[in-house]
């Protein structure tokens, strides 16, 4: 049970959104989700983290594929690229190799990344493009109006599948280890105080960060993944796991009925603009180790 | 050594892949550029990487300028004769024709090419092998040995030759040049003692002086030329023939001047990476064929939408679909200029010859950046080989930031990125710009970017968009339409576009000799298209003419779409460059010349 909590005043809690600063990175836009959508938490924890970050509005851009979760970026007062379905991952890529000094955050929903975009994924987390990429995973296409998403479990009926769904859904945490991530997290919406801590953490992170966020949508999918199922579901990692250890992520990730929140994997190593800054160094001539080495 | 007689002397070197067919092309064609002689050099390349196909290298060496092979070649050099037979038919009357004279083992009838050469034809037997062996111990340097013999044969300047040869072999071993170099010597000899005809000779390099700073570039190395100038930051490619020397040349030579380069996953990514650079204000690129431009026309699309500069280099090849990837076609000119998902319009370059190739690739960065949209410069395989002596200037004639920008920190207005202006170009922010955060979409969006779909706006939104690029038309430094030939009125006029140009020209000049007016005009922006130089011409003519290597008439149909005109359609897909004579032939008809059509 909760400990009882002092009431809370309108005019009180007004006072203390507007002096915690994350107004700022909300724009004016009113979102489209509909209400009770997970994704409210989620706008929520990015403003949240990007205040406590202190990244400067004009350094930080969202990138954005299409769907209801890539509307992400008309609601936050940041550069932001709402691009196409699937492609996020590639655009975000590029503007970071224009200009590395930029926070770039990629959002966008389960089919966005892992249908039609499926195909850059392992790209960019092999490559370890410094950019941190959150997926909004409801296991249904809201946007369109309800058809099955590589995350949609076994049975879910949809206008697509009236005689429900025969594709076995895929593991995304198993495969964005497989393919490299340097940082892998899952979060619930469900619960917002761990989920903006992540957000925070996978921003920080120097490397390709990826934060699978469950979320229901209450419009949809009244069957499967909804706040009941996934509250009852959802535990947090062990304490004593090791998120150095690959094979124990792995293993964690298999466990995908009860989904485990935390950090799964995390570690450092070179990023895509490291990489890039080498071979520059190269071609013009002694490599950066070396000039580093000659002081 | 050198007659004072005009030159023009074409020669075709057939062999099987393996033979060094395009390496003694290629020593022939550097040569005689160091020479001081104009040479125009395309080589034809078999699809797979293994195997015994064919390929053929050509050069036409002149003093003076000309804009095409020729349809018939004066000396054809045969290092597998299987492959050689079927070009006797382009060596011309009086040609001469180079050969094996010893073969490794007994050959079936008709398999040699002695028996295929035709009356007038000049036979020279050579002993390559042999003489390879004799001097290098392998017969690999056959196709020195030729080339040497040629060389002898019509009294070429040995001495570039040695040049070549040495800066070829200077880094990887020069005991292997030594060695080449005495193969070419050894064939040299050969042709020299040889009996000739007294018109066999190579003729007085051009204008002298002028030439001395030509360099022998091919299309694709023009553009990747132009591409540095302009200054640019970023590329992103996916191998694709005929395109992926430009990415393995800008992936050399970016980095030595800070650039970055990345070799995507496909070519969607490319273009994706591309557009993304783009909005962060870097000068980005990609290039592909046909293929690849399929693949990236949803992005061009949201290029458009958007208003994001974007620059992508397309080399078109034989199509539809994978086609023929080692063939020249013109066959994409659709997919750039109207190849998106609704009212895309975009702007579109097609160069004419290699000088066009590094002009027009600068010029798209500045015109994206200008015209805040996608810019296509449409090449071809041909172009994309095709070797031309060439002068660029010294002075570097592209500028480097064409943006239109947005005050810094418009905290007290707020930014609008897509505010609707008198030219329809908006003042543009990019990330790091304090205060001017926005949202740039795909989906129809009012002035401040957010998504609307209201009447009113989609309809002003459309208009800014497309009255944004007929500036374009008038954009500095770049000639987008040229008229050559008579003035005034003309019974044939010839509308042309790409590579296709050069044979076009050379059309014109033979038509002028059978005493046909005519003119010849290039449009190098499809897109958008300057309709009233083109009406302007058409008034002119009595018939036009539109010679293109594709089947539909793709050229042809956006001219008689925009200016509601008939022309006349020539169409050819065979994968080689256009005929000369067909063109020719296809004027004098419309003249009403039937009389005049020469023996080719």
């Amino acid at each position: 049970m909760k400990d009882i909590q002092e009431p809370v005043y309108l005019e009180d809690k007004l006072k203390e959104i507007e002096q915690s600063g994350k107004l700022a990175y909300r724009s004016q836009t009113l979102p489209t989700w509909c209400p009770g959508c997970g994704y409210f938490s989620i706008v929520e924890g990015v403003s949240k983290a990007m205040t406590e970050l202190d990244l400067k509005q004009e350094e930080t851009v969202c990138v954005s594929g299409i769907g209801c979760a890539s509307r992400f970026p008309f609601f936050m007062n940041t550069y932001g690229f709402h691009s196409l379905h699937g492609r996020a991952l590639p655009v975000a890529t590029g503007i970071k190799i224009a200009n590395d000094d930029l926070t770039v955050v990629v959002l966008g929903g389960d089919g966005d990344a892992f249908a039609i975009g499926g195909a850059h994924i392992p790209h960019a987390a092999r490559r370890n493009v410094d950019i941190t990429y959150v997926v909004f995973d409801n296991g249904v296409y809201g946007l369109t109006k309800g058809q099955t998403s590589p995350t949609s479990v076994l049975g879910f009926k949809t206008t697509t599948t009236p005689y429900l769904n025969m594709d076995e859904p895929l593991n995304p945490l198993m495969m964005l280890l497989s393919y490299g991530a340097s940082w892998v997290g899952q979060a619930y919406a469900g619960e917002p105080h761990h989920l903006t801590d992540m957000i925070k953490q996978a921003i920080a992170h120097r490397g390709f960060s990826y934060l699978h966020v469950l979320s229901p949508c209450v419009t949809f999918d009244k069957t499967s993944k909804t706040y009941q199922n996934l509250g009852m579901a959802v535990r947090p990692l062990p304490a004593t796991h090791d998120a150095s250890n690959f094979a124990a992520a792995m293993a964690a990730a298999q466990e995908i009925d009860l989904p485990q929140l935390g950090v799964y994997f995390a570690r450092e190593r070179p990023t895509l603009c490291d990489g890039l800054t080498e071979i520059t160094a190269r071609a013009q001539g002694g490599s950066a180790g070396q000039r580093a080495a000659a002081g | 050594m050198t007659s004072n007689a005009k030159t023009d002397i074409q020669i075709a070197i057939c062999g099987s892949a393996g033979d060094g067919t395009i390496a003694a092309g290629d020593i022939l064609k550097q040569a005689m550029a160091k020479a001081g002689y104009n040479v125009i050099a395309f080589d034809v390349y078999p699809p797979e990487i293994r195997g015994f196909g064919k390929c053929v290298a050509r050069a036409r060496i002149t003093s003076e300028q000309v804009y095409s092979l020729k349809g018939k070649s004066d000396c054809l050099i045969s290092l597998d004769d299987s492959h050689a037979i079927p070009h006797v038919r382009e060596l011309r009357k009086y040609g001469a024709a180079i050969y094996e004279d010893t073969p490794m083992s007994d050959m079936a009838e008709g398999m040699h090419i002695s028996g295929h050469l035709e009356p007038g034809h000049l036979p020279y037997g050579v002993p390559m092998r042999e003489m390879s062996e004799r001097i290098t111990s392998s017969g690999r340097s056959r196709n020195i040995v030729a080339v040497g013999y040629l060389a002898g044969l019509y009294d070429m300047p040995a001495a570039v030759f040695h040049e070549v040869i040495g800066e070829k072999f200077a880094r990887k071993s020069p005991e292997l040049g030594a060695s080449v170099r005495s193969a070419f010597d050894a064939g040299f000899e050969a042709g020299a003692g040889s009996f000739r005809l007294h018109f066999d000779r190579i003729g007085a390099p051009g204008s002298a002086g002028r030439h001395v700073d030509l360099i022998m570039m091919s299309g694709n190395q023009a553009l990747v030329r132009g591409c540095l100038d302009a200054g640019i930051d970023t590329f992103f490619g996916y191998p694709i023939t005929p395109a992926t020397t430009i990415m393995e040349m800008l992936a050399r030579e970016m980095p030595k001047h800070g650039g970055r380069l990345l070799q995507t996953e496909d070519e969607i990514s490319a273009i994706s990476a591309a557009i993304g650079a783009s909005y962060a204000g870097a000068r980005a690129a990609t290039a592909t064929s046909g293929p690849g431009l399929a693949l990236m026309s949803e992005m061009m699309g949201l290029g458009a939408m958007a208003e994001v500069p974007m620059v992508a280099f397309v080399s078109q090849r034989g199509g539809p679909s994978t086609g023929m990837p080692t063939k020249t076609e013109q066959s994409d000119l659709n997919l750039a200029v109207y190849g998106v998902a609704g009212d895309g319009q975009r702007i579109v370059l097609a160069p004419t010859n290699v000088e066009g190739c590094w002009k027009c690739a600068g010029k798209a960065f500045e015109m994206a950046e200008r015209y805040q949209t996608p810019v296509i410069v449409l090449l071809d395989l041909y172009l994309s080989n095709r070797y031309e002596a060439v002068e660029l200037p010294d002075e570097n004639p592209f500028a480097s930031d064409c943006s239109k920008w947005a005050e810094r920190d418009s905290r007290a207005r707020p930014y609008s990125r897509y505010r609707i202006t008198d030219d329809g170009v908006s003042p543009r922010a990019i990330p790091g710009n304090p205060g001017n955060m926005h949202t740039v979409t795909g989906l129809e969006h009012n002035e401040q970017g957010r998504p609307n779909d209201q009447p009113a706006t989609h309809q002003e939104m459309s208009a800014k968009r497309h009255r944004k690029l007929l500036p374009a038309l008038h954009h500095p430094g770049i000639t987008i339409e040229k008229r050559f030939g008579d003035a005034g009125k003309v019974d044939v006029g010839i509308l042309g576009w790409g590579s296709t140009f050069g044979e076009i020209l050379e059309a014109m000049f033979e038509a002028h000799k059978l005493g046909v007016s005519c003119a010849a005009m290039k449009v190098v922006m499809l897109s958008p298209l300057p309709v009233d130089p083109i009406n302007a011409f058409m008034d002119d003519c009595d018939a036009v003419l539109v010679p293109e290597l594709n089947y539909e008439g793709q050229f042809a149909a956006l001219v008689t779409g925009a200016t509601g005109r008939a022309v006349n359609r020539l169409n050819r897909v065979t994968g080689t460059p256009m005929n000369v004579h067909d063109i020719v032939t296809e004027i004098c008809r419309l003249a009403g010349r039937t009389d005049s059509i020469a023996a080719e």
